[in-house]
């Protein structure tokens, strides 16, 4: 069971910020797709430290990121 | 940044390795970048072992982004936890013996203008507070007080992080950790004034919370130390293992020390400040 954070992409979609992809110490991992106009994470790089939920909800309010628990298959 | 020379010519590019002709196709190679497009470019940092939400791990994905010339720096580290990510990035990264870096680093620099004259090479120490202010501490000042020519970066996170949470010259006086239960009786290392009276060129004393700022400070620091001397970078980056930071607080931590006592500091010579000041002159003119 890992813990990694997931993008509501649709959401994230409506605004044009970048701002988690800034924050993240981790390299390659919170990523931007400028198709989607929307960030996304890399899951299997994530170390599930919520720094990116911090940004997202603490600092912009926005609430795009949550934190979820995923199993290995 | 401009790596011209490493692009791979027509059908050599299948048999090369995937990273670096990801790194030539989706990274920093051949292309200008800038810290703050991360997030948008395959980094030449790769994964590394450092624990979750480590602000020092933070500190080296900014500074692998913002060297001004990643394909000819040589990164140098020490024992410590920021080698552990400085050592899994798409640059020569060499590995001194405790304390040591800024020995060798002046060593390196030195050959490398031999065997370089016609090229600028980087080289780049850096260590944490215990490999630069404690057990390397003479070797520090030393290669400051020879005015050797490369960038010293302390990245301090006031305590023996890997080793069970010793204290150290920069931990903050008072302070109580696993191994110095009774606290800390000392104050911490004056580590900037020091290298301001040791000769160093250009000293900034920094919290990571600003991304543009930090990435200018990482490139104004190595351009100072190719042409005048040695330059200094201390980063607060915690520890928020031994410090019981939660990993999802850092930044804000972070942000709370750069209020407290670790804000903004930037000082340079005369010299230094005139030659940045004619950079951005020239910028300007281009963009004109």
């Amino acid at each position: 069971m890992y813990y990694v954070a997931r993008v509501d992409e649709e959401k994230c979609a409506t605004y044009n910020c970048k701002q988690c992809t800034l924050f993240c110490p981790e390299a390659n991992t919170l990523m931007f797709d400028e198709k989607k106009n929307s960030a996304y994470v890399n899951e299997p790089r994530c170390k599930g430290c919520a720094l990116c939920v911090y940004v997202c909800s603490d600092l912009l309010k926005r609430d795009c990121i949550t934190m979820e628990m995923v199993t290995t298959e | 940044m401009g790596l011209r020379y490493v692009q791979p010519a027509p059908g050599f590019k299948q048999y090369l390795p995937k990273d670096y002709v990801d790194l030539i196709d989706f990274g920093p190679f051949g292309k200008e970048v800038d810290a703050s497009q991360l997030g948008q470019f395959k980094e030449i940092l790769e994964e590394h072992p450092m624990c979750a939400g480590c602000w020092m791990a933070y500190f080296v994905r900014v500074f692998y982004a913002s060297l001004p010339n990643p394909e000819d720096t040589i990164v140098l580290g020490t024992a410590g936890c920021a080698r552990l990510a400085l050592s899994q990035a798409a640059v020569p990264f060499i590995y001194g013996n405790y304390g040591d870096t800024n020995a060798v680093a002046s060593g390196l620099t030195r050959a490398l203008n031999l065997r370089f004259p016609d090229k600028q090479k980087d080289v780049v120490a850096i260590a944490g507070d215990g490999g630069l202010m404690d057990i390397g501490f003479s070797m520090t000042m030393h290669s400051w007080f020879r005015r050797e020519k490369f960038t010293t970066i302390m990245v301090d996170n006031e305590v023996y992080g890997n080793t069970g949470g010793q204290e150290s010259g920069m931990s903050p006086k008072g302070v109580q950790l696993k191994m110095a239960p009774k606290g800390k009786k000392f104050d911490k290392l004056p580590a900037t004034e020091l290298a301001k009276l040791a000769g160093c060129v250009y000293v900034v004393k920094i919290a990571p919370t600003n991304i543009k700022r930090l990435s200018k400070v990482i490139k104004r620091a190595i351009l100072a130390a190719r042409h005048f001397g040695p330059t200094f970078i201390h980063a607060y980056t915690s520890c928020n293992i031994e410090y019981s930071i939660p990993t999802e607080e850092v930044l804000k931590d972070a942000r709370e020390r750069e209020k407290k006592d670790f804000g903004f500091e930037e000082y340079m010579t005369d010299e230094v400040r005139a030659f940045f000041e004619e950079i951005e002159k020239k910028k300007k003119e281009v963009r004109a």
